[in-house]
């Protein structure tokens, strides 16, 4: 699969007609310098350890992935076969970055990396992720992060 | 979602149409590959310039709403000329293709073996058992039967669609062997119009297709063969 360009018509099509949440409110939460901050990763790629249960379409739940997790232990349940997967069969941080994210905080870029970042479903609808909303804010509460960086597939 | 919740956010926007539509307070617009959030993989400088750009926006007072574009590409979304498919023999003209698939995943182990060992990882792995119990499942599906569940109780039709996710995975695995650098596009082709496994993957979603049990019908005809190579 490749850009949205390249991609079938139809497929491209109907996500560009793919109706997107609006939100009322504009959040917008200020922070430290980057040099400071800690990262948490967010990625919608459907990541799991192997050996647990795939992600089952419509799924709104998250899985917390430690960040001692070695990249040969993730596999990816994403429900759509409509994008590229080759990326991630190659390097893991094509899709979920932790390595990079660890360089950068040794080189002293970004202040630090979360002890647990998280995976979800790419393709659920937001309005029946409140709770997993709610449950990564609160894991990142307890870790202190003020940082995340949200990456889809 | 997460900063109405106190949480500072970017988003890395794959489509920048839908960072317009949802306006997250911070998304970085790339134009990459759909799958390939940090554009290139097996290169660190293009990755860590793509998050010191993301990140660099936490640092923006201009908000509510910033979208930024990143103007570098990714130039492996081009084809490799030099590029071949790993040696297997052709596949069979007319089905069942159960068997030449069986006998293609043993062809295919010393590539994939190499991937394995050069990476030091696997991606296949979402359901249990590995290659050598693909054939007999998916030859199942491909003669008009629904076996029973490698992973109860996910419905078998789901378990096809991960076992054939899994398959997919192990071509795509092999085709990169010890280095190579197919393009996507490449190894789309080989992989639905060059082997027995595109071939029986396409089976087992007709089969299920004309199966009276209508519930195997949604995953079929969506989750199984990308729209391009449905035959």
């Amino acid at each position: 699969m490749a850009r949205l360009e390249d991609l079938p018509p139809a497929t491209a099509q109907r996500l560009r007609d793919l109706e997107c949440p609006t939100f009322a409110a504009t959040p917008f939460v200020a922070g430290p310098p980057l040099a400071r901050r800690k990262v948490a990763v967010v990625t919608s790629a459907a990541l799991h350890p192997r050996g647990d249960s795939p992600f089952r379409p419509g799924s709104a739940e998250v899985r917390l992935l430690p960040a001692t997790l070695g990249a040969g232990d993730l596999v990816m349940s994403h429900v759509s076969i409509n994008y590229d997967r080759g990326g991630f069969q190659r390097d893991l941080d094509t899709v979920y970055p932790l390595r990079r994210l660890a360089d950068m905080a040794s080189a002293g870029t970004i202040g630090g990396l979360a002890e647990t970042h998280y995976s979800v479903m790419g393709s659920t609808d937001p309005k029946a992720m409140e709770e997993t909303a709610d449950r990564i804010a609160g894991q990142c509460r307890q870790e202190a992060v003020d940082a995340a960086l949200l990456v889809p597939v | 979602m997460l900063e109405s919740r106190g949480l500072p956010t970017v988003v890395v926007a794959l489509i920048r149409l839908h960072a317009e539509k949802i306006c997250p307070p911070r998304a970085l617009a790339v134009a990459f590959q759909l799958g390939r959030p940090l554009g290139e993989p097996d290169d660190a400088a293009f990755q860590t310039r793509v998050l010191t750009a993301a990140l660099g926006l936490l640092e923006r007072t201009d908000g509510p709403v910033i979208l930024a574009d990143h103007a570098e590409e990714a130039p492996g979304r081009l084809d490799d000329p030099s590029w071949s498919p790993p040696p297997h023999a052709a596949d069979p003209a007319a089905g069942p293709f159960a068997g030449a698939f069986a006998r293609e995943v043993a062809e295919l182990g010393p590539a994939w073996q190499a991937h394995r060992l050069r990476s030091g990882r696997t991606t296949i792995g979402l359901l249990p058992g590995g290659p050598a119990t693909w054939p007999r499942f998916l030859a199942a599906f491909e003669a008009g039967d629904v076996p029973a569940s490698p992973a109860p109780p996910m419905p078998p039709v789901l378990a096809l669609k991960f076992f054939a996710d899994d398959l997919r995975a192990f071509y795509g695995e092999a085709a990169l062997g010890a280095g190579a650098r197919p393009s996507s596009r490449q190894v789309d082709e080989w992989y639905w119009r060059g082997t027995a496994a595109g071939a029986l993957v396409n089976a087992c979603r007709r089969a299920c297709l004309a199966n009276a049990d209508k519930s195997l019908h949604p995953i079929a005809e969506n989750l199984l063969v990308p729209a391009p190579f449905r035959v």
